[in-house]
Order: C-alpha cells, then sequence, then structure tokens
C-alpha cells in the first residue's frame, strides 16, 4: 500500500479548505475509504449549522440546514411563548358575546310577554354555552400541551445538530470533488458568504418565528418595530389590493378595442379565407351523398391502411350513422380538416425556415411553447373581440394550439438532415431548391408526417373548445351535454370524435408507412 | 500553358469571427496557431498551401486527424471559402465563379467521394449515382444508361433498384464512387473514402480503384490518413500537419528522404522494398571501392528502376555484385551486398 500517488489528494484536500486542511484531508482519506456512510463528525458544523454551511460555500447544506432549524425553532418557540389555546380562546370570547346577545333578546321578548320566543333564544344560548365550555377546555388542553411541544422542539433540534455534525463532512467532500474536477466551487472559508448567510438567516427565521408562534403577529410587530412591519407593511399579508391589476386590464381592453377597430378589414378577410377553405371541404363531405363518402372513406382505408383499419373504418362509419351523428361528425371533419390543412400549408413552410436559421428558431420558440401552454381560453377571448363567433374563429383557435408541432417537427426534420450528406449533394452541384426538395425535405419527411398526425390530433381535442365560441358538430353536442350534465349524450359524443379521430390517425399512418415502405 | 489541373497558391483558411483580422496579424506579424486561438479566438484551419496537380496525376494528401486535410480539400470545390489565396482548377479561377457556373463545375467537371458515403437513403442505387446527372437536368433515360455504366464499373451491377442500407458498407461506398464516375468528371476528389472500411475490404477497393483509375485516367486528389495507403495509391504524396504542408514528393523520395522528424516518424514503419528504387541506393561506378575483385562482365544487369524487391531476387541468384543501367542502357552503377542490406534497412549507408 505504498502508493506515492495517494499523498497528492491529500495535499489537494488542505489547498481546498485551507483553513483547518490537515482536519479535513483526514476525515476526506477516511470517507474516501469506505464504501458506504462514513460517520465523520464535524463539531463546527454541528454548532453553527447554516452558517457553516455558508462560510464553505455550501450552499446546499446552508438551506437545507436552515429550513429544517427554522422548524425545530419554530416549534421550541411555540412552547415558549406561544399562546398555544390562542384561536379557542377567541371563539370562547366571540360564543360568550353571542351568548349575552341572545340572552338580552331573551329578555326583550319576555317583557314583550313572548315567552315561547324568549324560550326558544335562551335555548339557543344554552346550546351556545355547551360550545363556548368545549371552546374553553380545549384552549386549556392546548396551552398543557406547551411542555410537550417545546420538548419536541428541543429534541428534533438535537436531532438536526447531530445531521449536520455528521452530514457536513460528506457533503463538504462532494463538492471537494466538484472542486478538484474544475466546476464552480468555492475553496476555503469566505468571509463574504458568512455574511450573505448570516443576512439570509436574520432575514427568515425572525419573521417566519413570529408568523408561526404569535397569535396576532402584525400586532405583535408593529409594537416592535414602531407601526412599520406588521403596520404599515403587513406580514401576513401583501400589502397592494388589486389596483395595478385593475389600471393594466383596462388598458389592454383599450388595446384590444383599438386593434378591432382599426385593423376590422383584416381580421374580416382573415375570417373570410378560412370560412372559404371550411365551405369547399363542408360541401364535399356534407352535400355529397353519403353512401358515396363513406364508400371512399372505407375504400380509402383498404387501400391504404390495409384490411383491418378498413373494418375499423366501417365500423366506425356505422357507429355515427346509427346515432344519427353522421351530418355532426361531418361538420367536425371539415373542422379539422380545414384546421389542419391551414396549419400544415402555413406551419411547413416556417418549420423549414426555423430549421434553417438558427436565430429565427430562437425567437420562435417561446412563440411556440406559450401557443401550446397558454389555456385555450385564454386566447378564445381575443379571438372573439377580433373574429366573432362562429366556425372560423373556431378554426383559428384550434391553429393557435395545433400548429405548433408540425413547425417544430418540420424543424427538427430539417435540422436532422445529416451535414455529410448536404455536403455530397452541394458538391454535385445541386442549388439551394434543389438541396431542399432532393435531399432536406425527403430526409425530413418522417418527422414532418409525425408533426401533421400530431396536428390533426390535437386539432381533434380542440373541437370541444371551439364549440364553446359557437363552432358547430360534435363538439357542441358534448357541449350541450356538459350544461344539461346529460351523461348518456356525452358518453356517445365523446365516442364519436374519439372514432373520427382514430380513423384519420389510422388512415394517415397507413398511407406513410406504405410510402416508406415499411410494415 | 502547363498541364496543372490544380493549382493552389497560398491558400489560407482561418474559421472564426475575426478571420480577416487574424490573417492580417499573420501576414504582418507572423502569428502562430496558438497565438492566433488565443488573441483572435479564431482557428487556423489551412496555412499556407501551395501545391500542383498534373493531368491524370493522382496526388496524395496525408495527414493525422486535424491537420486539415478534409478542409483542404473541400477548398477545391469551394464546399469551404479561403480566407486568402488563389485556387485555379482546369484553368479556371475558382474563387471569382459566379454561383451559377461554380454549381455547373461541381456538376461537371468535379466529381467528390466521401469518408461517410453520404447517399441519399430514400432512393435507389440507381438514383443515387443519377443525382449528379439530375442536378445538370438530364433526362431520365441518360441519368439510367450512364448510373448503369458506371455501376458496372465498380462491380455493382445486380444491385441497381437496391436501397443503400441493404448494401454493405464496402458496396455503398463503390456506389460513392459510381456517383463521383456519374457525370464524367475531369477531377476526382477523394476524402477518405475508404478509411472507414475494415482493412480486407479497403485493401480491395484501392486495388480496384488503382485499375478504374489507370483506365480512366482522372486527375486525383486523394485524402487519407494512411500512409501505407498513399505509397500504394499515390504518384506524389503531400503531408500534412498543423494546417502545413510539410512535405511534398513521390512515395520514393518521402521514404528515403523526409524532410523532418515528423515525416521521419511515419516512415519508419514502411516496408520500401517497393518503394526504394537501384538508383537511390547504387554507388556510381566511378566511385566504386571493391573490398575483392569483381568482374563487370559476368554480373547481372538491372535497370536504375529496379526496386529493391526485385534486387534482391537477383543478387540471391548471384555471387557478383549487380551492375546497374541507365535508360540507354550504359553501366552507371553498382550495388553489392552491403549496399542492398544497407538500403533495405533504410537509406544508404
Amino acid at each position: 500500500m505504498k502508493d506515492t500517488n495517494f499523498q497528492s489528494p491529500d495535499l489537494s484536500v488542505e489547498e481546498f479548505a485551507v483553513e483547518n486542511g490537515p482536519y479535513y484531508a483526514r476525515e476526506f482519506a477516511r470517507i474516501q475509504g469506505k464504501t458506504g456512510f462514513a460517520w465523520s463528525w464535524n463539531t463546527m458544523a454541528a454548532v453553527c449549522g447554516p452558517l457553516w454551511g455558508a462560510a464553505r460555500g455550501a450552499w446546499g447544506f446552508f438551506w437545507m440546514f436552515l429550513v429544517l432549524e427554522l422548524f425545530a425553532l419554530v416549534q421550541i418557540g411555540r412552547g415558549l411563548w406561544g399562546e398555544l389555546g390562542a384561536d379557542q380562546l377567541a371563539r370562547y370570547e366571540r360564543l360568550l358575546g353571542n351568548i349575552a346577545k341572545r340572552e338580552a333578546q331573551a329578555a326583550d321578548l319576555t317583557a314583550a310577554g313572548d315567552a315561547a320566543g324568549a324560550a326558544a333564544k335562551l335555548k339557543i344560548a344554552d346550546n351556545l354555552r355547551a360550545a363556548a365550555d368545549k371552546a374553553l377546555e380545549a384552549a386549556n388542553a392546548a396551552s398543557s400541551t406547551a411542555l410537550a411541544i417545546l420538548l419536541t422542539g428541543l429534541a428534533l433540534m438535537a436531532v438536526i445538530k447531530l445531521a449536520e455534525g455528521f452530514y457536513a463532512n460528506t457533503a463538504y467532500e462532494a463538492q471537494y470533488l466538484r472542486w478538484r474536477s474544475g466546476q464552480k466551487a468555492q475553496s476555503g472559508m469566505s468571509r463574504n458568504g458568512l455574511i450573505f448567510g448570516a443576512i439570509g438567516l436574520l432575514a427568515i427565521w425572525p419573521l417566519t418565528l413570529v408568523r408561526f408562534t404569535v397569535a396576532k403577529p402584525d400586532e405583535a410587530m408593529a409594537s416592535v418595530t414602531g407601526g412599520l412591519l406588521g403596520g404599515r407593511l403587513p406580514i401576513t399579508e401583501f400589502p397592494v389590493g388589486k389596483e395595478y391589476f385593475a389600471a393594466l386590464s383596462k388598458k389592454g381592453d383599450a388595446g384590444f378595442d383599438w386593434l378591432a377597430n382599426n385593423f376590422g378589414d383584416v381580421f374580416d378577410g382573415v375570417t373570410a379565407g378560412i370560412r372559404w377553405v371550411l365551405d369547399g371541404l363542408e360541401v364535399l363531405l356534407i352535400q355529397t351523398p353519403w353512401p358515396v363518402v363513406m364508400f371512399v372513406t372505407v375504400v380509402m382505408a383498404l387501400r391504404l391502411a390495409g384490411p383491418r383499419v378498413a373494418i375499423f373504418t366501417a365500423a366506425s362509419l356505422a357507429y355515427l350513422a346509427f346515432m344519427g351523428l353522421w351530418e355532426l361528425a361531418m361538420i367536425t371533419v371539415a373542422l379539422i380538416g380545414a384546421g389542419a390543412f391551414l396549419c400544415v400549408a402555413i406551419g411547413i413552410p416556417l418549420g423549414i425556415w426555423f430549421g434553417k436559421s438558427k436565430r429565427a428558431y430562437a425567437i420562435a420558440e417561446p412563440v411556440l411553447d406559450f401557443m401550446q401552454t397558454m389555456p385555450a381560453f385564454v386566447y378564445l377571448i381575443p379571438i372573439i373581440a377580433f373574429f366573432g363567433t362562429g366556425k372560423p374563429p373556431g378554426v383559428l383557435a384550434t391553429l393557435v394550439f395545433a400548429m405548433p408541432p408540425v413547425i417544430r417537427l418540420t424543424a427538427l426534420g430539417m435540422r436532422g438532415v445529416p451535414e455529410a450528406t448536404k455536403e455530397a449533394a452541394i458538391a454535385f452541384g445541386c442549388s439551394r431548391r434543389q438541396l431542399l426538395f432532393n435531399v432536406e425535405l425527403p430526409l425530413a419527411l418522417p418527422s414532418i408526417m409525425t408533426g401533421i398526425n400530431q396536428t390533426i390530433l390535437m386539432s381533434l381535442s380542440m373541437v370541444v373548445i371551439a364549440s364553446l365560441i359557437g363552432a358547430e358538430g360534435l363538439g357542441a353536442l358534448i357541449l350541450e351535454a356538459l350544461q344539461y350534465a346529460a351523461k348518456g349524450q356525452g358518453l356517445l359524443g365523446g365516442l364519436a370524435i374519439l372514432f373520427c379521430a382514430m380513423v384519420i390517425d389510422r388512415i394517415a399512418q397507413g398511407a406513410y408507412r406504405k410510402k416508406t415502405g415499411e410494415s | 500553358m502547363t498541364d496543372n489541373v490544380i493549382t493552389l497558391d497560398g491558400v489560407w483558411k482561418i474559421f472564426g469571427n475575426n478571420a480577416d483580422a487574424a490573417m492580417a496579424a499573420i501576414r504582418e506579424r507572423g502569428l502562430g496557431k496558438a497565438e492566433v486561438l488565443e488573441e483572435f479566438n479564431c482557428v487556423v484551419g489551412i496555412a499556407d498551401v501551395s501545391f500542383e496537380v498534373k493531368r491524370g496525376e493522382i496526388f496524395c494528401v496525408m495527414g493525422l486527424s486535424g491537420s486539415g486535410k478534409s478542409t483542404m480539400v473541400r477548398h477545391l470545390n469551394r464546399l469551404i471559402e479561403p480566407t486568402a489565396g488563389n485556387i485555379s482548377v482546369m484553368g479556371r479561377d475558382m474563387l471569382t465563379l459566379s454561383d451559377a457556373d461554380l454549381r455547373e463545375m461541381r456538376a461537371m467537371n468535379i466529381g467528390m467521394v466521401f469518408q461517410h458515403m453520404a447517399l441519399l437513403p430514400h432512393r435507389t442505387v440507381r438514383d443515387n449515382v443519377g443525382f449528379p446527372l439530375q442536378v445538370r437536368g438530364e433526362p431520365k433515360s441518360t441519368r439510367w444508361e450512364v448510373s448503369q455504366r458506371c455501376l458496372d464499373k465498380v462491380n455493382l451491377t445486380g444491385f441497381e433498384d437496391r436501397f443503400p442500407r441493404e448494401l454493405s458498407g464496402g458496396m455503398q461506398q463503390r456506389v460513392g464512387l459510381a456517383r463521383a464516375l456519374a457525370s464524367d468528371p475531369d477531377v476526382l476528389l477523394m476524402d477518405e473514402p475508404f478509411s472507414a472500411l475494415d482493412p480486407l475490404i479497403r485493401r480491395q477497393l484501392q486495388d480496384q480503384f488503382m485499375k478504374l483509375s489507370a483506365e480512366l485516367n482522372k486527375t486525383t486528389v486523394f485524402i487519407t490518413h494512411d500512409l501505407d495507403e498513399a505509397i500504394r495509391i499515390g504518384n506524389r504524396i503531400a503531408i500534412m500537419k498543423d494546417g502545413r504542408i510539410v512535405q511534398i514528393g513521390t512515395p520514393e523520395e518521402i521514404v528515403t528522404q523526409p524532410a523532418d522528424d515528423y515525416v521521419r516518424d511515419f516512415v519508419e514503419g514502411i516496408s520500401k522494398l517497393k518503394l526504394v528504387f537501384a538508383h537511390s541506393i547504387m554507388v556510381p561506378i566511378s566511385e566504386y571501392q571493391p573490398t575483392r575483385p569483381v568482374n563487370f562482365d559476368e554480373s547481372p544487369r538491372a535497370h536504375h528502376g529496379t526496386d529493391l524487391d526485385q534486387l534482391i531476387d537477383i543478387a540471391t541468384s548471384t555471387e557478383n555484385v549487380i551492375v546497374i543501367t541507365g535508360d540507354d542502357g550504359a553501366d552507371i552503377g553498382v550495388v553489392d551486398r552491403a549496399t542492398l542490406l544497407k538500403g533495405i534497412q533504410g537509406g544508404k549507408a
């Protein structure tokens, strides 16, 4: 075991620890010599607690034990000076007041000659007295538990101190390893860290202690700080009401009104465009005789996705037809179709652009996140303000929610095209357009198809929400079921939406698999 | 007009945002690679590279990874723009070409083979090979005819309708080679084409490539990190280190007269038997001092271009010294056993 290399870690431990170097070198050697947890005691850490962590730059240690010690301190504080029965006592006083009031009323009624009324009031007063006695009892019981709580707090504190003492060196050794491998980790003691830690303690402990151990913390604080803290600045709630919120939301209203008034033509144009697509699809799906639509759909499923999907498709269509939901379903599919078509038509070019330009993507990414995470109800409001109600605004709401996946996955696919392949194509004289259509888009296709699929499914999930702003179809059926708590109607409508989604999804996936030659 | 197909003159490539400033500083103050990195946060890719490649020549560029050889070869078809210097290919200044002209050069005159094949996975072998022609706007019939011919050349007849993923690595690289040949380019750029293959397949492909290249007589720039490969394939070899060319010469020159220790280290493990020729080890006949009486008339004759391997064969069949003859048949030098053994050992006594 005469390994000379073994010396160098020791030396670097001393360099790391600075103060008390030899002690830490010894302890770390012990820790490193054990496979499991090494019992290594650090008195300094146990005595100073979080402040030791602050001085040594072990901030995880600092915060963890700051909270734990605070918890123990709160118990100790409650045991020592906490008015433990205070809330029950307050209740008792309140009940006494009520009893006095009833008795006064009873006396009045007796004076007025209404003996029955007086008896009733006295009966209530008696009931209240029983409750008051119970509250008083609870208050006394609570204050008698003070000693138990104090002892619990002290025991807790002792356990925490032990944990600090035994955990400190293990944590510090981990920090040493980070320091050794050149990551950001403090070495030695730092006065600034200690000062910051002390300020943190002072900011957190006293206020929290007061809040949890004193019955009326604001009044207690006000009496100590001469009315500043607790008086003008309450510590139990933030001293601001709704005034800023109201002012800003009024400004927001004005802004939306201004936009709606000044850009009405633009919004009308958008609405008209969407309506055009939508009308086309509706004519196709609804005006065409139902046997034709059904036949074409089943044959398409058979050709593109095989017999199993075709059987499933036929069954789903039969369900829609026999439930009398055929027309509603076609309206819904037209709605989704228009949404998905616009998503793809706008989303794929955007995705290509974002895939090629890192800067554009960096700007667009937060917008896409916003579109996907913002609850739909939030953007329904401006959509109604600008576009009114009906189907086109419903399609727009769908666009907001369903477009991000196709943009993202197109961009992802574009960026996933191997540089080497693009380079080879350029080396053979490809222009940018040839590169895009011969190399990048074909190689990104799997990703793009996944994006389109996602978009279709997400459009479906928006049907119910879109019906909130007047888009008809199966969504409206479910909305109605929700309003009248019509469970059966809701279930049947939900199944209809599910079948629409699955048919579209299975046919699309089957078609894609067929194209790429997978099976 | 010289017979040089490719000419590079003082080409520099500096990567980074301050490349031009760094270039100026290098010109004025002669900064080194490390200083450029520190001062301008720029990386010197290739530094002051100049060479010519003659028509029909196979010019090997050999260097370890990071030596700039792949960067250098990408300058020849301007996949990478140089920071400074001149590049001309087939008498045209590559740097002043318009985008359209450059694309045309790439599609018509310069074929390239890549280390990782870079085939298009969604196209059949036939359509991969025909891709350069498609880019040029050739009709399908021409494309198919040409790709069939090129696939025949690389012995891939019968695989036209397969997809690249169905082929082994060696076969894929042959498709890559066929693709580079499809546009019948004058210049072939090969960027470590055989490096990713296992040794046996590599050797097969090297042989096939040499046969093909003798047949087609294309001007080739061949990048490799393997000196054995460079020596097997190259008419001339350039050795690169840290973006600079350390030495240019025929395989024999590189092996017998390494320019510095760096090259010497490489050359050490190389077998010299087929690289060193009689004229570089022989003692001129006028200076020859025999240790015992010899009779030149009974000695076997060998041309001065005979390699050591063949000289050994001759030496083992005779007791006499070997007389070396010049191109005109006159006796010009002598190789005796001692000279031969020294030569095998590596270099002249």
